[in-house]
């Protein structure tokens, strides 16, 4: 299962830069950078997306249970929980924001 | 942004977007301010009776979060959230840019609110106690590490109030973008009015469906967000507010950044 998530990984992570060999090869040396930085894009919004989510939902669960638990701090309860929910985004929102960085504006050329 | 990269309908020559936007709703908002407070009235009407309710609300949060010496800051906290706001739900009117969806904006808010952090300490414990503050109560040795972690961390809280509403504000509009670009003219609609007999099956179907899904779902979403990223940056500027006053009396609290 690992090996063959890894051959997988390995193989999307090789083909474009088989695609655009040719291409460096002729000259522009970077042309690889391209195709890399939308798959990295794509890949590091996943990840962020993914792991936010996993910390998000441990946050709201512990906070509901928390509601639950004491009905009258829910008030309290509710706006601690919407600062760490604001938090805990934020780390996903820096890689939208080097996803946009390597996408729009593309630095390395 | 290529492809899905839409002009708003008014521009005016020379000016960036974000910046004739931000005057929009600067001119929105000192509008009501004026209809609010041009007939002041014991007994509130119209204008004056809302936005009172509104500044209320702000000064109730303001008394649960910093607590009784929080009513000095209402009018800087009450501006930076009303205008943070009246920017997010502008960039939805269909046709308008968004000023807080453009770095600038945002990094104007969060610098505007580090100097009035650091200000409001500063004026409050002076400067050399106020910078003894950020030494933290740890041993003598530990003292040098402790004020340049603190700085970095200090220096930290504007990136991230910068970032956190921009991103969440072009995060959305790019996915609205995305949305209207599949479901327009050279997208399912367009499909769906080429003549094809399968583009008016599955053009038509997705299209409506794609539509029902914008306005059902999508526009409330992004409302909700305007509407929370408003109250996340004004709560952040509470807590460190609070924080740089505090100081003194309770060390140092959770750190936020």
């Amino acid at each position: 299962m690992r090996r063959s998530l890894m051959v997988a990984v390995m193989a999307v992570l090789a083909a474009p830069g088989l695609a655009f060999a040719q291409a460096a090869a002729g000259g522009d040396a970077r042309a690889w950078v391209g195709p890399y930085a939308v798959l990295v894009a794509g890949f590091a919004m996943a990840f962020a997306a993914g792991l936010c989510g996993l910390g998000q939902g441990r946050a709201v669960a512990a906070a509901v249970d928390a509601m639950a638990r004491q009905p009258g701090a829910a008030a309290r309860i509710q706006t601690a929980m919407i600062i760490g929910l604001a938090l805990i985004e934020s780390l996903a929102i820096y890689v939208l924001v080097v996803a946009m960085i390597l996408l729009f504006v593309q630095p390395i050329k | 942004m290529g492809v899905i990269e839409h002009p708003p309908i008014f521009r005016l020559p020379g000016i960036p977007d974000h910046v004739t936007y931000t005057w929009f709703v600067m001119v929105v908002l000192t509008a009501v301010a004026f209809v609010a407070s041009r007939h002041v009235q014991l007994v509130p009407r119209g204008m004056q009776n809302f936005m009172e309710v509104v500044l209320e609300q702000i000064g109730q949060l303001i008394d649960d979060v910093m607590g009784p010496e929080g009513r000095r800051y209402l009018p800087f906290i009450a501006t930076l959230g009303l205008f943070i706001l009246a920017a997010n739900l502008a960039s939805l009117i269909p046709g308008f840019a968004g000023p807080t969806a453009n770095l600038n904006t945002t990094a104007a808010c969060a610098i505007i609110v580090f100097v009035a952090y650091h200000y409001i300490g500063i004026r409050k414990h002076g400067p050399i106690t106020y910078l003894q503050h950020f030494m933290g109560p740890v041993p003598l040795l530990l003292k040098p590490l402790m004020f340049v972690i603190e700085i970095i961390s200090h220096l930290a809280r504007p990136l991230s109030l910068t970032l956190r509403l921009f991103g969440n504000m072009v995060g959305g509009h790019i996915l609205l973008a995305i949305i209207f670009f599949l479901m327009g003219l050279q997208g399912l609609i367009g499909w769906a009015m080429s003549g094809s007999v399968a583009g008016a099956i599955v053009g038509g179907v997705g299209g409506l469906v794609m539509i029902v899904f914008t306005v059902g779902f999508l526009y409330p979403l992004k409302m909700l967000v305007s509407f929370l990223q408003a109250f996340i940056f004004v709560m952040l500027t509470m807590l460190y507010i609070s924080g740089a006053i505090e100081e003194a009396d309770h060390g140092h609290g959770a750190e936020h950044h």
